[in-house]
Formats: C-alpha cells, sequence, structure tokens
C-alpha cells in the first residue's frame, strides 16, 4: 500500500478474514461461548430461563458501561458513579415513599443523577488542570455523604410502594423489560461512538487532547456531555436497582464503579484513551453476568468469585502485553 | 524590605508553609470551641487512630512521586491484619515480634507481586491494582472463613497499642520512625532522588542511566509492605480483625496526598507535605463533632474540603502563572 509520495499507508484497516477473527471482540464470542459451556456443565440448573430469571440484578451494571467506556476513551476515569448510584436510590427510595406519582419519581431518579454528572463534568471543563480520578475522588465521597446525611442514623430506606417499581420489574414472556433497556442503550451508545462525528471526536480527543482542542472540536463539550450521560445513566441504573432491591442504604453501588470499568478494560477498551471499541466491552460485560450466575448457582463463595474476576481482569491485560513484548523481541532479532 | 518580602514569598509559594499555617489555623479555631482538643491524651488518641492511614501516606507518596497510583492497599491491610487475627485466635504464634514480621512479609510479598505486573508486565498502575483489589480482599475473607477475631481471640497481642516507650505511644513511636526514615531516605539519599528523577521525567531518567522498572517495582513493594504492618497495627489499635477492615480507606490514603500537595501526574510532593495533609485530614475527623457538626455529615464535609482544596490550588496556581507574566511584560 504505497502512497503517492512513495510512503507507506498504515492506517489503512486491513479487513482481511484473519484480522477479523483474530481481533479482540471475536476472541471475546469465544469466551463467551465458553463461559457458557463451562457454567452448564458445572452446574445443572444453569439454562436459559435461569439466566434471564436471575440478570435483572446484575444488568443494572451494565447501564454504567456504556458512558464508563466512552470517560476511558477520552482517558479519563470516573470513580464516583456508585455514589451516585447509592445517591440516586436513596432519593428515588424517599420520594416513591411520599407517595408521589410514579412517573415524579422516575424524574426524580433520573434528575439527581444528571445533577450529579453535571457537577462532575461541570468542575472538569472549569478546572481543567485538575486529574479527573481526584475530582470524582471528591465527589464521590461527598454525594455518599449526602446519602448518608439524607438516610439518617438509620443509615437504610425501604421501599413501602412498590406499585410502580413491581411494573418496571416486569416481563414479556420470559424476558425481563430491563433487558429490552440495556438493548436499546447498548445500541444507541454503540452507534454514536462509532458512526458519528461525536464518537470520532471522542476518539481524537482520548488519543490526544490537544491536537484534538486545535483542529476545532469543542473538547470541554464533549466532556460535559458525556460526564452529564455517566450521571444520567448512573440515575437510570439506580431505578432497575430499586426495583430490584426494593430499598437502598448507605453501601448501595459499592464498587460499581470498579465493576464498570473491569467490564470495559476486559472488553479491550484501554483506560490511557483513545482506543477500544464499545462492543468488547458489552460482551465482557454479559461474559462477567454470565460467570457470576453460573458460579452463584453451584453456590461459590462469592469472595472466590472476587478473587476470579480480579485475576481475570489482569490476565486480560498482562497477556496481550507480554505477546507484544514476545513478538518485538522476535522482530529486533530477525533483523538483527 | 527585602528580606520582608522573600518570607512572605516562601510562604505563599511553599505548599507546605501554607498547609501549616492551615494546620495552626484549625487547631485554634477548635481549641476556642473545645480546650480539651491540645490536650497531650487527646493528641496522643487521634495519631494513635490515624497512624495506620498515616503511615500508608507514606507509601502513597512514593506511588504518586513516580506517577503511579496504588487503591489496593486496604486489601492488603486487610489480608495481612486478617492473617495476624487467624494466627492468634486459632493460638499457632503468639509472639508479637514474630506476628510483625508475618504481618510485614505478606505485605511485601502483595506488593512486590503488584510490582512486578505494572512494572514487567506493563500493565497501567490503576486497572492493576484494581484487579488486586478484588483478589486480596478476597484473600482476606477466605483467609478466616468468612469469620472474624474479636478482642478476646488476640491475647496480648493487642496491648502492643496501649503500651508506651519513653513516654510515647508504640503505634506513634512506629509512626514516627516511618516519618524520620521516609525524610532521610527522600531528602538525602539516591534512591529518593532516584523516585523523583523517574516521576519527573521518565525517559530522560532512563536515558541518564536509572532503571526505571526497578525503581517503579521498588516503590510498589513498600507500598505493599508498609500496607502490611499497617495491617498488624490496625489489630491491634482497633483489637479485632475484620475481613472488610478500612473498606474504601484507600480513598483517604490519596486525599491526605493531595490536600499535601502530592501531584497525581508524578514528580511533585514531599514527605513533610504528606504529613501535613494527613495530620489535616484526621484533625478535621475529630474536629468535626468537637464543634457541633454531626457525625453523620462528617464524610459530606471531608469531600467537600478535598475538592475545595485541589480547585483553590489551581486558582492560586494559576493567580501566580498570571503575575510571573506580567512580571516578564514589565
Amino acid at each position: 500500500m504505497a502512497g503517492k509520495s512513495g510512503r507507506t499507508i498504515v492506517n489503512v484497516p486491513d479487513k482481511s478474514w484473519k484480522k477479523t477473527l483474530l481481533c479482540w471482540e471475536s476472541m471475546l464470542v469465544v469466551v463467551f461461548i465458553l463461559i457458557n459451556i463451562f457454567c452448564a456443565s458445572i452446574s445443572s440448573s444453569y439454562q436459559f430461563s435461569s439466566v434471564l430469571r436471575e440478570m435483572p440484578k446484575y444488568l443494572t451494571e451494565m447501564f454504567l458501561l456504556f458512558p464508563m467506556a466512552y470517560i476511558l476513551i477520552l482517558g479519563e476515569i470516573d470513580i464516583s458513579v456508585g455514589a451516585i448510584v447509592c445517591l440516586s436510590a436513596t432519593m428515588t427510595c424517599m420520594a416513591s415513599n411520599k407517595e408521589w406519582p410514579f412517573i415524579v419519581v422516575v424524574l426524580v431518579s433520573l434528575l439527581v443523577g444528571t445533577i450529579c454528572g453535571f457537577v462532575n463534568g461541570l468542575i472538569l471543563t472549569k478546572f481543567t488542570e485538575l486529574p479527573p480520578m481526584i475530582v470524582t475522588l471528591g465527589t464521590q465521597i461527598v454525594f455518599r455523604g449526602i446519602a448518608e446525611i439524607s438516610l439518617g442514623s438509620g443509615g437504610s430506606v425501604s421501599l413501602s410502594n412498590t406499585e410502580g417499581f413491581r411494573m418496571i420489574a416486569g416481563k414479556v414472556g420470559t424476558i425481563p423489560y430491563i433487558l429490552f433497556v440495556v438493548a436499546i442503550f447498548a445500541v444507541i451508545f454503540t452507534v454514536v461512538l462509532s458512526k458519528t462525528t461525536f464518537g470520532r471526536s471522542v476518539y481524537a480527543i482520548g488519543s490526544n487532547s490537544r491536537a484534538a482542542y486545535y483542529s476545532g472540536i469543542h473538547v470541554q463539550r464533549i466532556r460535559l456531555i458525556i460526564y452529564t450521560a455517566m450521571g444520567f445513566m448512573a440515575g437510570l441504573a439506580a431505578l432497575f436497582l430499586t426495583s430490584v432491591l426494593y430499598g437502598a442504604n448507605t453501601t448501595t453501588g459499592n464498587g460499581f464503579e470498579m465493576d464498570a470499568i473491569a467490564m470495559a478494560v476486559f472488553g479491550g477498551i484501554s483506560t490511557a484513551g483513545g482506543k477500544g471499541k464499545l462492543q468488547g466491552g458489552i460482551i465482557s460485560g454479559l461474559i462477567i453476568i454470565c460467570l457470576r450466575i453460573g458460579l452463584g448457582q453451584i453456590n461459590m463463595n462469592p469472595q472466590l468469585i472476587l478473587i476470579i474476576l480480579g485475576a481475570l481482569l489482569i490476565l486480560a491485560v498482562l497477556l496481550p502485553n507480554i505477546g507484544g513484548e514476545v513478538k518485538l523481541k522476535k522482530k529486533t532479532a530477525a533483523a538483527k | 524590605m527585602k528580606e520582608k518580602k522573600s518570607i512572605w514569598k516562601t510562604i505563599t509559594g511553599s505548599r507546605e508553609a501554607s498547609l501549616l499555617i492551615v494546620l495552626i489555623i484549625l487547631c485554634v479555631v477548635i481549641s476556642f470551641r473545645s480546650p480539651s482538643f491540645l490536650t497531650l491524651k487527646s493528641i496522643s488518641d487521634m495519631l494513635k487512630n490515624n497512624a495506620v492511614i498515616m503511615i500508608m501516606t507514606l507509601g502513597m507518596l512514593g506511588v504518586l512521586l513516580i506517577g503511579g497510583i496504588d487503591i489496593s492497599v486496604a486489601s492488603t491491610l486487610a489480608f495481612s491484619g486478617m492473617t495476624v487475627g487467624m494466627l492468634l485466635k486459632y493460638q499457632k504464634v503468639e509472639n508479637t515480634f514474630l506476628l510483625f514480621l508475618i504481618a510485614i512479609g505478606i505485605g511485601a510479598a502483595c506488593g512486590l507481586i503488584i510490582g512486578l505486573v505494572i512494572a514487567k508486565g506493563k500493565v497501567l498502575p490503576i486497572i492493576a491494582t484494581m484487579g488486586f483489589m478484588y483478589i486480596y480482599r478476597g484473600m482476606a475473607y477466605m483467609i478466616g472463613n468468612s469469620q472474624w477475631a474479636s478482642a478476646e481471640n488476640l491475647g496480648n497481642f493487642k496491648n502492643f497499642a496501649l503500651g508506651k516507650v519513653l513516654g510515647i505511644n508504640n503505634v506513634v513511636l512506629i509512626m514516627i520512625i516511618c516519618y524520620i526514615i521516609f525524610f532521610v531516605v527522600m531528602k538525602w539519599t539516591k534512591t529518593g532522588r532516584k523516585i523523583y528523577a523517574v516521576g519527573s521525567n521518565r525517559e530522560a531518567a532512563s536515558i541518564s542511566g536509572i532503571n526505571t522498572s526497578n525503581v517503579e517495582l521498588m516503590v510498589y513493594t513498600v507500598m505493599g509492605t508498609l500496607a502490611g504492618l499497617c495491617g498488624a497495627l490496625a489489630v491491634a489499635v482497633y483489637s479485632s480483625a475484620q475481613p472488610n477492615m478500612l473498606y474504601g480507606k484507600e480513598m483517604d490514603v490519596i486525599a491526605a496526598c493531595v490536600i499535601g500537595g502530592v501531584s497525581m501526574t508524578g514528580g511533585r510532593g514531599s514527605v513533610v507535605g504528606a504529613f501535613l495533609g494527613s495530620l489535616i485530614l484526621a484533625i478535621i475527623a475529630k474536629a468535626l463533632p468537637l464543634v457541633g457538626i454531626d457525625a453523620i455529615a462528617q464524610n459530606t464535609v471531608k469531600g467537600v474540603i478535598i475538592l475545595v482544596v485541589v480547585i483553590l490550588n489551581v486558582i492560586t496556581q494559576r493567580v501566580m502563572d498570571k503575575n510571573n507574566l506580567k512580571g516578564r511584560e514589565m
């Protein structure tokens, strides 16, 4: 592939079948199938219907994965989402207990999340020198702190008016509503990231934010939109989480941010920014959910599941790195 | 006149001096509201209860200085603390000194593994330590079979936190020793210089002959070692060992560093700053109930303070840059 000037053009995507078959996403599909076979072999109750029944509990974290993927591709991180889910779930329960109509409760849930995300975005775009890790660390403590204050000394609230929540926890046949909602958002976020100018700009900012700025991309506006979207999705996750848990306490949403980041990284999205596809994140999210359901069914110690997930996360990043280094060594040896 | 100006400049220019002023103002205000605050016993208690965070802040300082991050410290602490607790509960080891050695050894091993993955495996620190956060916390639960060791299981070991040498509580003494060692190493030795060099410009450091991946490995191992030590200390101070010990406190450690002026991008920060930062966090936690703020609101106040400190930092930096530019124009 030599260009007019005789230079080789390296970034024309190679679309041979070998490349598509060996890319990270198709490997993940294989892993996904293997995990399902593995789970079905260790647990006799691991069937399509039982997986669907247990799925809503875990699917809420998928909502957080989509915008988190955007943030990671920007080369940034948001560790406050678990706290946003906590605050939003608390407010949702309180609004519902006040016997407000369900549509208002839904609005409260989404609005609280969106405001929290907007605050994150506002601080980060007004003071661009600040690392996102520190800002979201601070807001994480504040958001969870506000939830603690509103929960009072008991530290928990349970849902007394469950009418509306029973409705959104419903099913079409055997498929729960939440699966449709997740699917819709998955399509929206994937298409926006891979097919629109907005998505391209996200990648551009992630690979070189200064270059993106000079080429006319509204870097700060895009960051603000993404952090606000993160908050909105956290509010949505809180709404569905409430429909599963029927309550909220000070530890609601603990570790959600880490789970969402783990899903994305396992899916091949680099935390250094500019690299990765949302499709990979979605498949790896499904892998982790299936693994959790399968191992949970054979009553495996939840702590052991945590260890397995942690090891998987590290191996997923470590192995390609080592493989790349070996290749590089071979290449330099051949050149010599 | 000239000298006065230079004093003023050192105060506004140096992070440590401005932190010290904040600290003094805090102490004065609090002791007005509650005279019992500035007594020796109250200060000693405060230091004892926060020694664990303050010691880990030192390790985190090293990690942040080379531009890394370690969010697995609380899990490493829980793992080593639970090992100590279980050894005591089933009466395998009773010697306090030996138990401390075991805890430190476990911490060092944990840190070494993290360091290898980051320095040799080239995994990003946030991802690697996130994975190990899960793994070590899980191991803390597994080792005790999800049980915990209460005060009566701990026997003589818990007396360590009550004992005194030269009138100073043992735990506080260990903390002071750690700070002195770190201060000397960071300021006057080759190792300390190397850490700063790697943090300010990795490539330049590598070209000038520093083995950057070894420095990285060392920093994470030291962090693990300190976390291991703190595991044993935490068991002694709180006289119980639970698998969910200090859950989420890694954020407090990072916050203490940031308040102390340690830069997240590496290369900037000092032991004195880390000390003052963690001390300010400790004093705030102690003072809020004294000045009548509900215990329930403490976290919110803490978070707001962290945000205000980092934002103020940016604003002063901007003003300083502007003034410098103006000076050049004249």
